[in-house]
Protein backbone atom coordinates (compact mmCIF):
# COMPACT_ATOMS: atom_id res chain seq x y z
CA UNK A 1 0.00 0.00 0.00
CA UNK A 2 1.13 3.50 -0.80
CA UNK A 3 1.92 5.66 2.21
CA UNK A 4 -1.04 7.58 3.72
CA UNK A 5 -0.20 11.19 4.49
CA UNK A 6 -2.49 12.91 6.99
CA UNK A 7 -2.82 16.37 8.51
CA UNK A 8 -0.94 15.15 11.56
CA UNK A 9 1.92 13.21 9.98
CA UNK A 10 2.47 15.45 6.94
CA UNK A 11 5.04 17.75 8.53
CA UNK A 12 7.39 15.02 9.69
CA UNK A 13 6.96 12.59 6.80
CA UNK A 14 6.88 14.92 3.80
CA UNK A 15 8.36 18.24 4.84
CA UNK A 16 11.02 17.46 7.41
CA UNK A 17 12.66 14.69 5.43
CA UNK A 18 15.36 15.30 2.83
CA UNK A 19 14.75 14.01 -0.66
CA UNK A 20 11.75 13.64 -2.91
CA UNK A 21 8.15 13.18 -1.77
CA UNK A 22 5.30 12.54 -4.18
CA UNK A 23 1.81 13.32 -2.89
CA UNK A 24 -1.37 12.28 -4.63
CA UNK A 25 -4.42 14.27 -3.50
CA UNK A 26 -7.53 12.14 -3.94
CA UNK A 27 -11.05 11.33 -2.73
CA UNK A 28 -13.06 8.14 -2.67
CA UNK A 29 -15.83 9.51 -4.86
CA UNK A 30 -13.51 10.74 -7.60
CA UNK A 31 -13.36 8.49 -10.68
CA UNK A 32 -10.13 9.84 -12.19
CA UNK A 33 -8.44 9.42 -8.78
CA UNK A 34 -9.21 5.71 -8.93
CA UNK A 35 -7.37 5.53 -12.24
CA UNK A 36 -4.29 7.09 -10.67
CA UNK A 37 -4.36 4.97 -7.46
CA UNK A 38 -2.78 1.78 -8.87
CA UNK A 39 -0.13 3.86 -10.64
CA UNK A 40 0.81 5.54 -7.37
CA UNK A 41 0.85 2.13 -5.71
CA UNK A 42 3.23 0.70 -8.32
CA UNK A 43 5.49 3.76 -8.23
CA UNK A 44 5.70 3.62 -4.43
CA UNK A 45 6.97 0.06 -4.69
CA UNK A 46 9.39 0.81 -7.51
CA UNK A 47 10.87 3.89 -5.85
CA UNK A 48 10.97 2.50 -2.31
CA UNK A 49 14.05 3.88 -0.60
CA UNK A 50 14.57 6.57 -3.26
CA UNK A 51 11.44 8.66 -2.75
CA UNK A 52 8.47 8.67 -0.46
CA UNK A 53 5.30 8.26 -2.51
CA UNK A 54 1.88 8.43 -0.90
CA UNK A 55 -1.67 9.75 -0.91
CA UNK A 56 -3.70 12.39 0.90
CA UNK A 57 -7.44 11.96 1.19
CA UNK A 58 -8.72 15.52 0.78
CA UNK A 59 -11.98 14.83 2.64
CA UNK A 60 -10.21 13.51 5.72
CA UNK A 61 -7.25 15.91 5.58
CA UNK A 62 -8.51 19.34 4.53
CA UNK A 63 -5.59 21.22 6.12
CA UNK A 64 -2.93 19.83 3.81
CA UNK A 65 -5.18 20.28 0.79
CA UNK A 66 -5.87 23.87 1.79
CA UNK A 67 -2.21 24.60 2.45
CA UNK A 68 -1.33 23.72 -1.13
CA UNK A 69 -4.49 25.30 -2.61
CA UNK A 70 -5.73 22.03 -4.09
CA UNK A 71 -8.87 22.83 -6.12
CA UNK A 72 -8.80 19.89 -8.50
CA UNK A 73 -8.32 16.23 -7.89
CA UNK A 74 -6.38 14.19 -8.67
CA UNK A 75 -3.46 16.54 -8.13
CA UNK A 76 0.03 15.18 -7.76
CA UNK A 77 2.66 17.31 -6.07
CA UNK A 78 6.35 16.53 -6.14
CA UNK A 79 8.26 17.99 -3.20
CA UNK A 80 12.00 18.15 -2.89
CA UNK A 81 13.44 18.97 0.52
CA UNK A 82 10.00 20.24 1.54
CA UNK A 83 9.57 22.58 -1.46
CA UNK A 84 7.09 22.04 -4.29
CA UNK A 85 9.10 21.42 -7.46
CA UNK A 86 6.43 19.98 -9.76
CA UNK A 87 2.66 19.68 -9.99
CA UNK A 88 0.35 17.63 -12.18
CA UNK A 89 -3.44 17.93 -12.33
CA UNK A 90 -5.68 15.25 -13.81
CA UNK A 91 -5.14 11.73 -15.00
CA UNK A 92 -1.86 10.76 -16.53
CA UNK A 93 0.23 7.75 -17.39
CA UNK A 94 2.72 5.95 -15.21
CA UNK A 95 5.53 6.84 -17.60
CA UNK A 96 4.86 10.58 -17.35
CA UNK A 97 4.93 10.45 -13.56
CA UNK A 98 8.00 8.23 -13.49
CA UNK A 99 9.83 10.67 -15.80
CA UNK A 100 8.93 13.59 -13.55
CA UNK A 101 10.10 11.77 -10.43
CA UNK A 102 13.35 10.71 -12.14
CA UNK A 103 14.09 14.28 -13.11
CA UNK A 104 14.05 15.36 -9.45
CA UNK A 105 15.91 12.44 -7.89
CA UNK B 1 -25.45 -10.47 -43.76
CA UNK B 2 -23.34 -7.60 -42.52
CA UNK B 3 -23.70 -4.47 -44.54
CA UNK B 4 -20.10 -3.59 -44.09
CA UNK B 5 -17.12 -5.70 -43.28
CA UNK B 6 -13.41 -5.58 -43.71
CA UNK B 7 -11.59 -8.56 -45.08
CA UNK B 8 -7.95 -7.70 -45.42
CA UNK B 9 -7.88 -4.65 -47.58
CA UNK B 10 -11.17 -5.43 -49.28
CA UNK B 11 -14.31 -3.74 -48.10
CA UNK B 12 -17.75 -4.80 -49.20
CA UNK B 13 -20.64 -2.47 -49.37
CA UNK B 14 -24.19 -3.51 -49.78
CA UNK B 15 -27.26 -1.24 -49.84
CA UNK B 16 -25.26 1.92 -49.36
CA UNK B 17 -24.31 1.48 -53.00
CA UNK B 18 -27.46 3.26 -54.11
CA UNK B 19 -26.87 5.96 -51.56
CA UNK B 20 -23.42 6.67 -52.94
CA UNK B 21 -24.71 6.71 -56.50
CA UNK B 22 -27.10 9.41 -55.47
CA UNK B 23 -24.24 11.41 -54.12
CA UNK B 24 -22.05 10.87 -57.09
CA UNK B 25 -24.75 12.09 -59.40
CA UNK B 26 -25.59 14.89 -57.06
CA UNK B 27 -25.57 18.20 -58.79
CA UNK B 28 -22.89 19.90 -56.79
CA UNK B 29 -23.08 23.11 -58.79
CA UNK B 30 -25.47 24.91 -56.51
CA UNK B 31 -23.90 23.72 -53.32
CA UNK B 32 -21.04 26.11 -52.93
CA UNK B 33 -20.78 25.38 -49.26
CA UNK B 34 -17.95 22.92 -48.73
CA UNK B 35 -19.03 22.13 -45.20
CA UNK B 36 -22.48 21.06 -46.24
CA UNK B 37 -21.14 19.11 -49.16
CA UNK B 38 -18.54 17.31 -47.06
CA UNK B 39 -21.22 16.41 -44.55
CA UNK B 40 -23.42 15.02 -47.30
CA UNK B 41 -20.63 12.87 -48.67
CA UNK B 42 -19.70 11.48 -45.27
CA UNK B 43 -23.22 10.93 -43.99
CA UNK B 44 -24.12 9.22 -47.23
CA UNK B 45 -21.10 7.01 -46.89
CA UNK B 46 -21.57 5.94 -43.32
CA UNK B 47 -25.33 5.42 -43.42
CA UNK B 48 -25.88 1.71 -43.43
CA UNK B 49 -22.49 0.72 -42.08
CA UNK B 50 -23.41 -2.27 -39.99
CA UNK B 51 -20.26 -2.43 -37.96
CA UNK B 52 -19.30 0.97 -36.71
CA UNK B 53 -15.67 1.71 -37.35
CA UNK B 54 -15.79 4.50 -34.80
CA UNK B 55 -15.85 2.67 -31.48
CA UNK B 56 -13.19 3.51 -28.94
CA UNK B 57 -13.16 7.24 -29.53
CA UNK B 58 -14.23 9.26 -26.59
CA UNK B 59 -13.52 12.13 -24.36
CA UNK B 60 -11.79 11.07 -21.21
CA UNK B 61 -12.91 12.15 -17.78
CA UNK B 62 -9.71 13.64 -16.40
CA UNK B 63 -10.36 15.41 -13.12
CA UNK B 64 -12.78 16.88 -10.58
CA UNK B 65 -12.43 20.60 -9.96
CA UNK B 66 -14.04 22.78 -7.30
CA UNK B 67 -16.97 24.67 -8.78
CA UNK B 68 -16.51 28.43 -9.05
CA UNK B 69 -19.47 30.75 -9.05
CA UNK B 70 -20.41 31.83 -12.55
CA UNK B 71 -19.18 28.64 -14.20
CA UNK B 72 -21.45 26.60 -16.40
CA UNK B 73 -23.56 24.33 -14.20
CA UNK B 74 -23.80 21.63 -16.87
CA UNK B 75 -20.60 19.96 -15.78
CA UNK B 76 -21.37 19.81 -12.08
CA UNK B 77 -21.10 16.29 -10.74
CA UNK B 78 -24.40 16.08 -8.87
CA UNK B 79 -23.69 12.63 -7.48
CA UNK B 80 -20.64 13.98 -5.71
CA UNK B 81 -22.71 16.91 -4.44
CA UNK B 82 -25.27 14.48 -3.01
CA UNK B 83 -22.57 12.51 -1.30
CA UNK B 84 -20.25 15.22 -0.03
CA UNK B 85 -22.27 18.43 -0.10
CA UNK B 86 -19.54 20.00 -2.23
CA UNK B 87 -19.85 21.30 -5.74
CA UNK B 88 -17.33 19.83 -8.13
CA UNK B 89 -17.26 20.04 -11.90
CA UNK B 90 -16.10 17.27 -14.17
CA UNK B 91 -13.32 18.16 -16.55
CA UNK B 92 -12.73 16.16 -19.67
CA UNK B 93 -9.72 15.68 -21.82
CA UNK B 94 -10.05 15.01 -25.49
CA UNK B 95 -8.61 11.68 -26.38
CA UNK B 96 -6.95 11.83 -29.73
CA UNK B 97 -5.72 8.65 -31.20
CA UNK B 98 -4.62 9.86 -34.55
CA UNK B 99 -2.97 12.82 -36.16
CA UNK B 100 -3.70 13.11 -39.81
CA UNK B 101 -2.02 15.57 -42.16
CA UNK B 102 -3.85 16.14 -45.41
CA UNK B 103 -1.50 17.32 -48.12
CA UNK B 104 -2.93 18.98 -51.19
CA UNK B 105 -1.19 19.80 -54.43
CA UNK B 106 -2.45 23.18 -55.68
CA UNK B 107 -0.22 23.57 -58.72
CA UNK B 108 -1.87 24.80 -61.91
CA UNK B 109 -2.17 21.32 -63.40
CA UNK B 110 -4.62 20.49 -60.62
CA UNK B 111 -7.06 22.96 -62.18
CA UNK B 112 -7.53 20.63 -65.15
CA UNK B 113 -10.03 20.36 -66.80
CA UNK B 114 -10.92 24.02 -66.94
CA UNK B 115 -14.47 24.39 -65.73
CA UNK B 116 -16.93 27.08 -64.88
CA UNK B 117 -20.20 26.81 -63.00
CA UNK B 118 -21.97 26.48 -66.31
CA UNK B 119 -19.80 23.57 -67.49
CA UNK B 120 -21.55 20.26 -68.00
CA UNK B 121 -19.50 18.54 -65.34
CA UNK B 122 -18.50 21.09 -62.74
CA UNK B 123 -15.61 19.11 -61.39
CA UNK B 124 -11.88 19.39 -61.84
CA UNK B 125 -8.96 17.91 -59.96
CA UNK B 126 -8.64 20.68 -57.39
CA UNK B 127 -12.37 20.77 -56.70
CA UNK B 128 -12.44 17.01 -56.36
CA UNK B 129 -9.39 16.98 -54.05
CA UNK B 130 -10.72 19.83 -51.91
CA UNK B 131 -14.06 18.17 -51.47
CA UNK B 132 -12.44 14.82 -50.72
CA UNK B 133 -10.15 16.53 -48.19
CA UNK B 134 -13.14 18.30 -46.59
CA UNK B 135 -15.02 15.00 -46.38
CA UNK B 136 -12.06 13.29 -44.73
CA UNK B 137 -11.73 16.15 -42.27
CA UNK B 138 -15.41 15.87 -41.44
CA UNK B 139 -14.94 12.16 -40.81
CA UNK B 140 -11.83 12.78 -38.70
CA UNK B 141 -13.63 15.47 -36.70
CA UNK B 142 -16.49 13.06 -36.06
CA UNK B 143 -13.98 10.58 -34.71
CA UNK B 144 -12.30 13.28 -32.62
CA UNK B 145 -9.05 12.69 -34.41
CA UNK B 146 -6.76 15.62 -35.05
CA UNK B 147 -6.15 16.80 -38.58
CA UNK B 148 -4.00 19.39 -40.29
CA UNK B 149 -3.78 20.69 -43.81
CA UNK B 150 -0.79 21.44 -46.02
CA UNK B 151 -1.17 23.07 -49.40
CA UNK B 152 1.77 23.28 -51.76
CA UNK B 153 2.69 24.16 -55.32
CA UNK B 154 6.27 25.36 -55.86
CA UNK B 155 6.60 25.66 -52.08
CA UNK B 156 4.44 24.86 -49.05
CA UNK B 157 1.99 27.76 -48.90
CA UNK B 158 -0.21 26.67 -46.04
CA UNK B 159 0.80 24.32 -43.28
CA UNK B 160 -1.44 23.98 -40.25
CA UNK B 161 -0.87 22.00 -37.09
CA UNK B 162 -3.14 19.06 -36.24
CA UNK B 163 -6.21 19.92 -34.17
CA UNK B 164 -9.66 18.44 -33.87
CA UNK B 165 -11.81 21.45 -33.01
CA UNK B 166 -14.72 22.72 -35.07
CA UNK B 167 -13.13 26.16 -35.37
CA UNK B 168 -10.03 24.55 -36.85
CA UNK B 169 -12.19 22.54 -39.24
CA UNK B 170 -13.93 25.70 -40.45
CA UNK B 171 -10.61 27.47 -40.97
CA UNK B 172 -9.34 24.56 -43.05
CA UNK B 173 -12.51 24.72 -45.13
CA UNK B 174 -11.93 28.38 -45.90
CA UNK B 175 -8.44 27.54 -47.15
CA UNK B 176 -9.93 24.89 -49.41
CA UNK B 177 -12.66 27.22 -50.61
CA UNK B 178 -10.06 29.83 -51.50
CA UNK B 179 -8.21 27.25 -53.56
CA UNK B 180 -11.31 26.53 -55.59
CA UNK B 181 -12.34 30.16 -55.97
CA UNK B 182 -8.97 31.60 -56.91
CA UNK B 183 -7.21 29.46 -59.48
CA UNK B 184 -3.68 30.54 -60.29
CA UNK B 185 -1.96 30.08 -63.63
CA UNK B 186 1.59 28.98 -64.24
CA UNK B 187 2.22 27.51 -60.82
CA UNK B 188 4.50 24.52 -61.20
CA UNK B 189 4.78 21.58 -58.80
CA UNK B 190 7.61 20.81 -56.48
CA UNK B 191 6.07 17.90 -54.66
CA UNK B 192 9.38 16.38 -53.59
CA UNK B 193 10.57 19.50 -51.79
CA UNK B 194 7.18 20.04 -50.18
CA UNK B 195 6.93 16.45 -48.99
CA UNK B 196 10.42 16.57 -47.47
CA UNK B 197 9.46 19.71 -45.60
CA UNK B 198 6.16 18.25 -44.41
CA UNK B 199 7.76 14.94 -43.39
CA UNK B 200 10.10 16.80 -41.05
CA UNK B 201 7.58 19.18 -39.58
CA UNK B 202 4.84 16.82 -38.41
CA UNK B 203 4.74 14.40 -35.49
CA UNK B 204 6.18 10.98 -36.13
CA UNK B 205 3.71 8.17 -36.73
CA UNK B 206 1.09 10.48 -38.22
CA UNK B 207 -1.19 9.55 -41.04
CA UNK B 208 -0.38 11.48 -44.19
CA UNK B 209 -2.93 11.68 -46.97
CA UNK B 210 -1.69 13.19 -50.21
CA UNK B 211 -3.84 14.45 -53.06
CA UNK B 212 -1.75 15.14 -56.12
CA UNK B 213 -1.54 14.41 -59.81
CA UNK B 214 2.18 13.83 -59.28
CA UNK B 215 3.06 15.66 -62.45
CA UNK B 216 6.70 16.56 -62.01
CA UNK B 217 9.44 17.47 -64.46
CA UNK B 218 11.17 14.37 -65.82
CA UNK B 219 14.31 14.54 -63.67
CA UNK B 220 12.27 15.38 -60.58
CA UNK B 221 10.58 11.98 -60.49
CA UNK B 222 13.42 10.30 -58.61
CA UNK B 223 13.39 13.11 -56.05
CA UNK B 224 9.67 12.57 -55.61
CA UNK B 225 10.24 8.90 -54.81
CA UNK B 226 12.90 9.82 -52.29
CA UNK B 227 10.44 12.26 -50.65
CA UNK B 228 7.87 9.47 -50.36
CA UNK B 229 10.55 7.29 -48.81
CA UNK B 230 11.33 10.08 -46.34
CA UNK B 231 7.70 10.06 -45.18
CA UNK B 232 7.86 6.34 -44.54
CA UNK B 233 11.24 6.69 -42.86
CA UNK B 234 9.63 9.02 -40.31
CA UNK B 235 7.17 6.20 -39.60
CA UNK B 236 4.18 7.97 -41.11
CA UNK B 237 1.35 5.96 -42.56
CA UNK B 238 0.86 7.33 -46.04
CA UNK B 239 -1.99 7.18 -48.53
CA UNK B 240 -1.34 8.70 -51.92
CA UNK B 241 -4.42 9.61 -53.93
CA UNK B 242 -3.28 10.00 -57.50
CA UNK B 243 -5.90 12.48 -58.68
CA UNK B 244 -6.50 12.25 -62.41
CA UNK B 245 -9.09 12.90 -65.06
CA UNK B 246 -8.63 9.35 -66.29
CA UNK B 247 -10.34 9.62 -69.64
CA UNK B 248 -8.26 12.63 -70.68
CA UNK B 249 -4.98 12.34 -68.81
CA UNK B 250 -4.42 8.61 -68.77
CA UNK B 251 -6.44 7.25 -71.68
CA UNK B 252 -6.05 10.38 -73.84
CA UNK B 253 -9.58 10.19 -75.17
CA UNK B 254 -9.77 13.12 -77.54
CA UNK B 255 -11.54 13.26 -80.87
CA UNK B 256 -9.32 12.79 -83.87
CA UNK B 257 -8.89 16.40 -84.87
CA UNK B 258 -6.25 19.07 -84.34
CA UNK B 259 -5.97 20.39 -80.78
CA UNK B 260 -3.96 23.10 -79.14
CA UNK B 261 -2.54 21.63 -75.95
CA UNK B 262 -1.40 24.13 -73.32
CA UNK B 263 0.78 23.18 -70.38
CA UNK B 264 -1.08 24.70 -67.45
CA UNK B 265 2.06 24.97 -65.36
CA UNK B 266 4.46 26.53 -67.88
CA UNK B 267 2.09 27.96 -70.48
CA UNK B 268 3.92 26.08 -73.25
CA UNK B 269 1.69 25.40 -76.26
CA UNK B 270 1.76 22.64 -78.84
CA UNK B 271 -0.54 21.91 -81.78
CA UNK B 272 -1.29 18.24 -82.31
CA UNK B 273 -3.60 15.82 -84.02
CA UNK B 274 -4.56 13.64 -81.05
CA UNK B 275 -4.18 10.31 -82.85
CA UNK B 276 -0.58 11.08 -83.75
CA UNK B 277 0.56 10.98 -80.16
CA UNK B 278 -2.10 8.92 -78.40
CA UNK B 279 -0.29 5.61 -78.49
CA UNK B 280 3.00 7.01 -77.25
CA UNK B 281 1.32 9.20 -74.62
CA UNK B 282 -0.75 6.35 -73.20
CA UNK B 283 2.34 4.15 -73.09
CA UNK B 284 4.42 6.82 -71.29
CA UNK B 285 1.67 7.51 -68.79
CA UNK B 286 1.19 3.80 -68.09
CA UNK B 287 4.93 3.51 -67.54
CA UNK B 288 4.92 6.46 -65.13
CA UNK B 289 1.91 5.32 -63.11
CA UNK B 290 3.28 1.77 -63.09
CA UNK B 291 6.57 3.02 -61.64
CA UNK B 292 4.75 5.20 -59.10
CA UNK B 293 2.60 2.26 -58.07
CA UNK B 294 5.64 0.01 -57.74
CA UNK B 295 7.57 2.51 -55.63
CA UNK B 296 4.57 2.98 -53.37
CA UNK B 297 4.32 -0.76 -52.95
CA UNK B 298 8.00 -0.91 -52.04
CA UNK B 299 7.63 1.82 -49.43
CA UNK B 300 4.33 0.35 -48.17
CA UNK B 301 2.41 3.44 -49.19
CA UNK B 302 -1.22 2.95 -50.19
CA UNK B 303 -1.49 4.09 -53.78
CA UNK B 304 -5.03 4.87 -54.87
CA UNK B 305 -5.96 6.08 -58.29
CA UNK B 306 -8.64 8.72 -57.80
CA UNK B 307 -10.52 9.43 -61.00
CA UNK B 308 -12.41 12.68 -60.54
CA UNK B 309 -15.43 11.24 -62.33
CA UNK B 310 -15.72 8.22 -60.05
CA UNK B 311 -16.91 9.93 -56.85
CA UNK B 312 -15.58 9.87 -53.31
CA UNK B 313 -16.32 6.36 -52.14
CA UNK B 314 -12.87 5.19 -53.13
CA UNK B 315 -11.31 7.90 -51.01
CA UNK B 316 -13.30 7.33 -47.83
CA UNK B 317 -13.04 3.57 -48.19
CA UNK B 318 -9.24 3.66 -48.52
CA UNK B 319 -8.99 5.88 -45.49
CA UNK B 320 -11.19 3.62 -43.35
CA UNK B 321 -9.27 0.51 -44.36
CA UNK B 322 -5.98 2.19 -43.46
CA UNK B 323 -7.43 3.48 -40.20
CA UNK B 324 -8.68 0.03 -39.27
CA UNK B 325 -5.23 -1.38 -39.96
CA UNK B 326 -3.53 1.25 -37.82
CA UNK B 327 -5.68 0.38 -34.83
CA UNK B 328 -4.54 -3.23 -34.76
Amino acid sequence: MAFEFTDTNFQETALDTDGVAVIDFWAEWCGPCRIITPIIQQLSEEYEGKAIIGKVNVDDNPEVAMKYGIRSIPTILILKNGEVVDKHVGTTTKQVLADKIESHL
Amino acid sequence: MPLFCFAGTEAFFYPIECNMKLLENYDVRDLGNLELLAKQVVEGFIIGLHKSPFHGFSVEFAEHRLYNQGEDTRNIDWKVYARTDKLFTKRFEEETNLRCQIVLDASSSMYFPEVTKTSEAYINKIRFSSLAAASLMHLLKKQRDAFGLSIFDEAVNIHSRCKSSTAHYRLMLTYLQQLIDHPERNRSTSASQALHQIADSIHKRSMVIIFSDMFEEGEETEKLFSALQHLKHNKHEVILFHVVDKSKEIDFEFENRPYLFIDMETGEQVRLQSNQVKEQYVEQMAKFTGKLRLKCMQYQIDFVEADIHKGFRNILQSYLVKRARMRV
